[in-house]
């Protein structure tokens, strides 16, 4: 289909149509994306920054400043993406390819890891294992008479056990995922032919999911290098740095050029690895995609196995949702995380100011701090759902018509930029930018336009993707049928277009909306004391000392970002009469 | 009438129709047939006006319609032609009435001639206990009668099917051919009818262009096509079962044709071949494929060296993998073809 047949004739003999919305795309696209980081590397290399690269990369400092915070990212990095594969993996075999019992309620279970931010799931580790090293108050298991070890409470350990409890469940949904396209015939085919249950598995089953395996380890490789939040609270506290927490240092005190070196080395550190991932996989896609309509898919019988395995499941599952959940939930309403479930009040919620508790700091209810940080955040969250949408649409829209122009493909790489780029390093990119003003734009540092618009840019593959699956699904056959009655543009939008588009839009946008509202890494270095958020509020509470306040607000956090999540999925699957089965 | 002049379209580099003349009169059912990717689709596209040629021009009922010489077409709703797809394209989000209903909104009728209609058609697709109905909600027959319901509505001079009964099953797509010449006629509109199956073809057109790689090869009515055949692809391409070609050195040494010192390939029909009952200097021995009854006769079909014959003969046979089959060739061929598949 070319552009031409699109048009009115008029249109079409004008030239080159669309060549005005091609060019806003990509101005959108290159504003949002490139300048930022072009930015960020010029200044390096500026004046300004006279020898940041040899102080950070070879001078007395650098140990300090680079090579020893990046011991510490690669190590979380592997360590991180080795045990998500292994739990992952183990997880998505069992529920896709076994008749384990509960397979659906393990199978949800496993994919909700990632939707509790890892900041909460630090904090509920805080809360149980914290000891008395670092001052202020003990957790849970100090407080029933058990001496936790420096090792447990603080540092790379405790670090990588709640990276692990965080993105295993992102390796589970890509590796879930290439397990279901296995076709039960592909198996039944291997049993005809004689072979073991093992050999199926090495033979036929590993390779057609290595490639999903080999992008879930890159993933959660990546995420975990980019995670700020985690080591943070965690690894700080015990001068445990990663190339994310001496980045986030170095901007808070003010050595803003070592900051943006540290950065761009973030980046790559990130970027190289997805590459290389991506390139192994490269090429061996193919065959993952040979799929028809499987039969009723039949499971590997687990025998005397199926119910200690469960077992083992179910732990996992419970250990890494409910139970951080639950701690949270207890320790907002405790007195002292070191009685958990004892003497509930209140108070951190509707108390009001007491000097005996928490330095006088009054409950969430009337603490004006918070309550503002709630509204701003929940703005920022509704801002952002409907620029990323707009500028998703927009896009998605430029790359399906003009699928062959060079301007089309230019947008397509940079939209794809931010996947590589860790939240912090964006936050510190903007910061470069929009710190002082450029050309007719004024600095935006601190205002609620630079957040809206670093988010907008940190989400752009996300809502690129929804934009494409949402036009995918409208265009072609169903909107040329409506061409042919002679409906014009707009009255096809509005009867065709829009109905058929708009739930997956708005799913899109709540999705949107809960990634914002829980991210801490982005909005960290964005954060200024008249633009609050609601994670940035609470990791500064647990990082001052007051772990109980941050966990009622990251309670509050959790139940905003689980209804919304909820309506989603509702939106998603909610029974259509025209999707019904 | 439908005038189609020298028409081409390219995609870059990739021509994928090549100069096509053709003409029809009003109320035929033209019908476009050939291999995938013979060119077929995009001829279909550039009549409904979704795709404007590159070269040539259409006409319907004398008025230019498009014209790829000038780059221009008129809008696809504005030729008086309606289109069902391949895929049926119902809009999923408005029921079986809603979506015959709606082109007619979009043309601006009133409510009480739109329902009028509406019921109107739906009877004549024998559907219309189904006007609540999502697309969803009925089977792929039904919708196939949804879409055509759709496409009639408006009463357009000119309907167009993109190889509507290819997603049904066999013994719907027979109902659904009987049906689709009883709209036909019904509406007595001019049918361009894209599919690949040349059964399809022969049992519902009046004018048939075989296409391959672009180009007509033949262009006439299904009894034509049949009887003299203009290329080897043709002629191995239509009739059920088509005929067979062999190649003039394969003839066996005893046969009369063996004198005439021919060249090139000879095109045999399967009724003219007789099955043997043992080996003989004028027969052909062939590996056994396979027999199907076929009205009452026998359909015997034998593989040997990439070479296919099929007989259709009387007489009760009883073969199995592994025999020889003797095949009798009749003394004069049905019509000769040079190397390159031209009629000689």
């Amino acid at each position: 289909m070319t552009s031409h047949t699109l048009w009115p004739r008029g249109l079409a003999l004008a030239g080159r149509p669309g060549i005005a919305i091609k060019l806003a795309a990509l101005g959108i696209v290159t504003l949002l994306v490139a300048l930022p980081l072009l930015k960020i590397l010029a200044f390096t290399f500026s004046d300004e920054a006279t020898g940041t690269w040899h102080d950070v990369l070879f001078s007395r400092l650098s140990y300090n400043l680079f090579w020893g915070p990046l011991r510490n990212t690669m190590l979380l990095g592997f360590a991180t993406a080795a045990g998500c594969v292994i739990v992952g993996g183990f997880l998505a075999w069992l529920v896709a390819m076994t008749d384990i019992p509960f397979r659906r309620t393990i199978g949800l279970m496993a994919t909700l890891p990632f939707m509790i931010p890892s900041f909460a799931t630090a904090l509920a580790w805080g809360s149980l294992f914290r000891n008395s090293r670092v001052g202020g108050h003990v957790g849970f298991i100090e407080g029933l008479g058990f001496a936790v070890p420096d090792w447990l409470a603080w540092g790379m350990a405790p670090t990588l056990i709640v990276l692990i409890a965080h993105y295993y469940s992102l390796a589970f949904t890509v590796i879930v995922a290439a397990l279901a396209t296995v076709n039960s015939d592909l198996v039944e085919a291997a049993q005809l032919g004689g072979a073991r249950r093992s050999r199926i598995l090495a033979g036929i089953v590993l390779p057609v999911v290595l490639p999903a395996v080999v992008a879930a380890g890159s993933l959660t490789f990546a995420s975990a290098v980019s995670n700020f939040a985690v080591p943070a609270l965690l690894g700080l506290p015990v001068r445990m740095q990663t190339l994310a927490t001496r980045l986030f240092g170095m901007i808070g005190i003010g050595q803003t050029a070592r900051g943006y070196v540290l950065a761009i080395l973030l980046i790559l550190v990130s970027a190289v690895f997805l590459w290389l991932g991506n390139r192994m996989i490269s090429g061996r896609r193919s065959y993952a995609t040979m799929t028809g309509k499987g039969g009723r898919s039949k499971r590997f019988q687990l025998g005397a196995s199926r119910y200690p395995l469960f077992a083992v499941a179910f732990v996992i599952c419970f250990l890494t949702t409910i139970v951080p959940v639950v701690i949270l939930f207890a320790s907002s309403l405790a007195p002292s995380s070191s009685a958990l479930f004892s003497g509930w009040n209140l108070h951190y919620w509707i108390g009001r100011s007491n000097a005996d508790i928490a330095q006088g700091q009054p409950g969430i209810w009337h603490n004006p701090g918070i309550l503002s940080a709630t509204a701003i955040t929940v703005g920022l969250g509704v801002a952002v759902a409907i620029t990323t949408t707009a500028v998703g649409l927009l896009v998605a829209f430029v790359l399906a018509r003009y699928r062959d122009s060079i301007i089309a493909a230019a947008i397509n790489q940079l939209t794809l930029v931010p996947l590589l780029v860790p939240g912090i390093a964006f936050g510190a990119a903007y910061i470069a930018l929009f710190g002082a003003g450029f050309g007719p734009v004024p600095a935006l540092y601190g205002t609620f336009v630079l957040l809206v618009i670093a988010a907008t840019a940190y989400l752009l593959p996300f809502s690129v993707q929804t934009g494409r699956a949402v036009i995918q699904q409208v265009s072609g056959e169903l909107d040329e049928s409506a061409r042919m009655t002679g409906a014009g543009t707009l009255r096809r939008l509005a009867a065709i277009t829009m109905p058929l588009a708009a739930r997956g839009l708005a799913s899109g946008a709540l999705i949107v909306f809960v990634k914002i509202i829980r991210d801490l890494s982005l909005v960290v270095l964005l954060f200024t004391p008249a633009m609050p958020l609601l994670s940035v509020l609470a990791y500064r509470y647990a990082s001052e000392g007051f772990p109980q306040f941050a966990n009622a607000i990251t309670v509050v956090v959790l139940v905003i970002s689980i209804a919304a999540t909820l309506l989603a999925n509702r939106l998603q699957s909610k029974s259509q009469p025209w999707l019904k089965d | 009438m439908i005038r189609i002049n020298s028409l081409s379209r390219r995609f870059g580099s990739f021509e994928a129709v090549k100069n096509v003349s053709l003409e029809v009169p009003a109320g035929s059912f033209l019908v476009l047939v050939g291999p995938s990717g013979c060119g077929k689709s995009t001829m279909l596209r550039m009549l409904a006006g979704l795709e404007t040629p590159t070269g040539g021009t259409i006409e319907f009922n004398g008025k230019t319609v498009s014209d790829g010489d000038g780059n221009w077409t008129i809008e696809p709703a504005k030729r008086n032609a309606g289109l069902v797809f391949q895929s049926y394209a119902l809009w999923p989000h408005m029921t079986v009435a809603g979506n015959v209903d709606w082109p007619l909104k979009v043309a601006g009728h009133g409510k009480q001639e739109r329902a009028e209609r509406v019921g109107e058609v739906l009877h004549l697709l024998g559907i219309e206990n189904l006007g609540n109905r999502f697309p969803n909600e009925i089977s792929g027959g039904q919708q196939q009668r949804v879409a055509i319901a759709r496409m009639i509505a408006p009463r357009p001079g000119i309907l167009l099917f993109d190889e509507p009964l290819s997603n049904l099953d066999a013994k719907l797509r027979v109902e659904m051919r009987s049906e689709l010449l009883r709209i036909h006629r019904a509406t007595r509109a001019t049918s361009i009818y894209v599919t690949h199956d040349q059964v399809e073809a022969m049992t519902m057109a009046s004018h048939v262009a075989v296409l391959n790689e672009g180009r007509v090869e033949q262009f006439g009515s299904p009894g034509e096509l049949v009887a003299e055949p203009s290329s080897a692809f043709v002629a191995t391409f239509v009739g059920t079962p088509p005929a067979n070609l062999v190649d003039a050195d394969l003839i066996p040494p005893g046969h009369p044709l063996r004198k005439g010192n021919r060249s090139g390939r000879l095109m045999f029909r399967p009724e003219d071949i007789s099955v043997g009952s043992g080996p003989g200097p004028a027969s052909i021995e062939m590996d056994f494929a396979e027999i199907s009854p076929l009205a009452g006769r026998s359909m015997i079909t034998g593989t040997k060296n990439g070479l296919r014959l099929t007989a259709v003969t009387d007489g009760d046979f009883r073969f199995s993998v592994g025999d020889k089959v003797h095949f009798l060739l009749p003394p004069e061929p049905a019509a000769c073809f040079d190397d390159e598949g031209k009629r000689v």
